[in-house]
């Protein structure tokens, strides 16, 4: 089985952002690759053991930081990884990135594409489904788990929907986005860690791909950051307990909460 | 082919409209008055009744009819869309919740129009005439206003954001648009379960009472669910409570479970890791309950009560009842 996987790297969860001016950002150096997209390559290299024949293309389209995120993959147990683009890309609008990476996989033909759920820095969760749009299969977002049986035809799958668990059965190609839960990320092995350390990085320059169908960007326009708004100060209860119960229920009655 | 108007796509859960969907058809014609637009609700799949529910809210009902419709599924919800727009023109936007099936569906259709697609809004408005939105990003560490300068603008947006309005009262018309759907698109719904049966749907809750590894034992999550029953809420959990196996996942707030934005979140032995407030941080009103007076979940609260979590809910419930 063929399986790629889209990942991204992004600011780690624990770095400082903020608003620096309307039209920037001020991030603290300190990037890692995507929680759900660890989660992605945890989940192929599943598939994987259960069908050792399978090929895992890792691929992160963008700027510089995509190298970093590839060669995680590569300390991860992946063995082949792709560096999409360039720079430019990280002005593109979310369309024309997605459309960049069906193109791209229109040329591997994948019988399963993974995503992350949704990406640590812009949040979109759209990636992945505009991916397979773009290619015409179907996709199942927000996986949390996949069925061993996975043969060459047909996988199993399960999902949240608002309060329930679906489980499904699809035929390949197959685009699916990677919720927790889906594939638990092991720490690498130091051994593997070294060798991606070394790795060639191939990349992939955008001339390379047929691009013409639609324009880089246009569809979004970001008028301005904005600091998320602030709680105001917490009143804490004063009374002891018990007391204090009744008390958190006055204050929370007198303001209309309850 | 453009059409003057702005749709919201309604949601049909457990036989009834969603709160969200209510939510939303105030914001639609908020915005569609202050641009002289129609609003319209669509009905994709669903039945007669709701059409008519919808139909006293809003004054015009899109019903999109085929049988393939009666379950949700992502690539014939994106087929039927793309028809109606096909068919009517390109409204200018169109938004729906940002739930599990909002956030799959929509980005089809927004890249099959080749137009821009945001998601997770909690805020909507005009940005001279292009729609607009602002967005949490990085996790919510900051917040980004963005703009759609194609049509149709497609939205997702959080449950909870917007005030479900008062007195919507219409005469509204119903249209039924029949669809073609393809015969097999390759997937199978084979079962579905509910993960935590009885129990409310976190995120579209008014009040979410929340537990932590504070609780202590899987037991004692008993008493928080006492709470949100006299309180009418749903129960949440930290991932420290889904990783301890004591809770399912599908009650995870935070970073990597659920978004919350209810009118009450109550956290109960829950220390506010960055992790935990990103899931939570829109509600309207915080309350914590921790034993640790510099614990951090304070600094994300509107009240705070230092205490034994198992102490306090037992009181809370005997203070809500002996009010009520
Ligand atoms: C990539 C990543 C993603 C994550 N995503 C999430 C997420 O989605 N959601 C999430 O919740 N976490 C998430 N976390 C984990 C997060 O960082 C915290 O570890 C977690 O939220 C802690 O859970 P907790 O507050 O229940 O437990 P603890 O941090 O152990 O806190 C327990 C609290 O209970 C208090 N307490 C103890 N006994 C009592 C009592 N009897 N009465 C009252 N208070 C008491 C203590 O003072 C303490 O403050 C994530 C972490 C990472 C690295
Ligand atoms: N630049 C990129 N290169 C490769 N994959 C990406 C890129 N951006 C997003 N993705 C994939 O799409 C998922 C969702 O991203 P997003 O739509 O930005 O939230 C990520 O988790 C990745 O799997």
């Amino acid at each position: 089985m063929k399986i790629a996987v889209l990942i991204k790297q992004v600011p780690d969860h624990e770095a400082l952002v903020r608003v620096k001016s309307e039209q920037e950002l001020d991030i603290e150096n300190r990037y890692v690759c995507s929680f759900f997209d660890e989660i992605a390559i945890e989940a192929a290299l599943n598939i994987r053991k259960n069908h050792p024949e399978s090929e895992i293309t890792a691929i992160s389209a963008g700027g510089k930081k995509a190298v970093d995120a590839l060669r995680r993959a590569v300390a991860l147990g992946i063995d082949q990884v792709e560096h999409l683009g360039d720079e430019s890309l990280e002005m593109a609008d979310n369309c024309y990135l997605a459309y960049v990476l069906a193109e791209r996989l229109k040329a591997i033909q994948p019988d399963l594409i993974i995503c992350g759920k949704q990406a640590g820095d812009d949040d979109f969760a759209a990636t992945g489904p505009m991916v397979a749009e773009y290619l015409n299969i179907p996709h199942v977002s927000a996986v949390v788990s996949l069925g061993s049986d996975a043969d060459a035809n047909q996988v199993t799958l399960g999902r949240e929907v608002e309060g329930e668990i679906w489980y499904l059965e699809s035929n390949f190609p197959l685009l699916i986005t990677a919720e927790k839960g889906l594939a638990e990320p092991h720490v690498p092995v130091v051994m593997r860690v070294m060798k991606a350390m070394r790795a060639q990085i191939p990349g992939i320059p955008l001339n390379e791909l047929d691009l013409k169908d639609k324009k880089q960007q246009g569809r979004l326009r970001r008028l301005r950051y904005t600091v998320p708004p602030e709680r105001a100060d917490v009143a804490m209860m004063r009374e002891p307990y018990p007391q204090n119960a009744a008390e958190l229920i006055e204050h929370l009655k007198k303001n209309g909460v309850i | 082919m453009m059409c003057n108007e702005i749709w919201v796509i309604a949601e049909i859960r457990q036989g009834r409209l969603t709160r969200s969907t209510h939510q939303l058809l105030g914001a639609a014609r908020k915005l569609a008055d202050e641009r002289n637009l129609q609003p319209a609700a669509l009905l994709i799949g669903g039945e007669q009744v709701h059409a008519e529910e919808l139909a006293q809210k809003i004054p015009l009902v899109l019903r999109i009819e085929n049988s393939g419709l009666e379950t949700y599924e992502a690539v014939r919800y994106a087929h039927a869309l793309r028809q109606l727009i096909e068919k009517r023109g390109r409204p200018k936007v169109i938004m729906t919740a940002a739930g599990s099936s909002g956030v799959e569906f929509m980005p089809r259709v927004a890249m099959r129009c080749d137009s821009g697609y945001a998601s997770y809004c909690v805020d909507l408005f005009w940005e001279g005439e292009e729609p607009a939105c602002r967005r949490p990003v990085y996790g919510g560490k900051v917040y980004e206003e963005l703009a759609i300068s194609t049509v149709p603008a497609f939205f997702t947006v959080r449950p909870g954001v917007f005030p479900v309005p008062e007195n919507l009262s219409e005469t509204g018309r119903v249209e039924t648009i029949p669809i073609d759907l393809p015969e097999d698109t390759g997937l199978r719904i084979i079962e579905r379960k509910g993960i935590s049966p009885g129990k409310k749907d976190l995120s579209e809750a008014l009040c979410v009472v929340a537990g932590g590894r504070g609780m202590g034992t899987p037991e004692n999550f008993k008493l928080l669910e006492k709470l949100a029953e006299v309180l009418d809420g749903a129960v949440g959990v930290s991932r420290a409570v889904v990783d301890a196996g004591w809770m399912p996942h599908d009650l995870q707030v935070g970073k990597s479970g659920k978004t919350v934005s209810p009118g009450l979140y109550i956290a109960c032995g829950i220390s506010g890791a960055i992790h935990h407030v990103l899931g939570m941080n829109t509600a309207k009103v915080v309350v914590a309950i921790n034993k640790d007076p510099d614990a951090l979940i304070f600094r994300n609260a509107d009240y705070g009560l230092v205490g034994d979590a198992l102490e306090v809910i037992p009181e809370l419930i005997k203070a809500i009842k002996s009010k009520t």
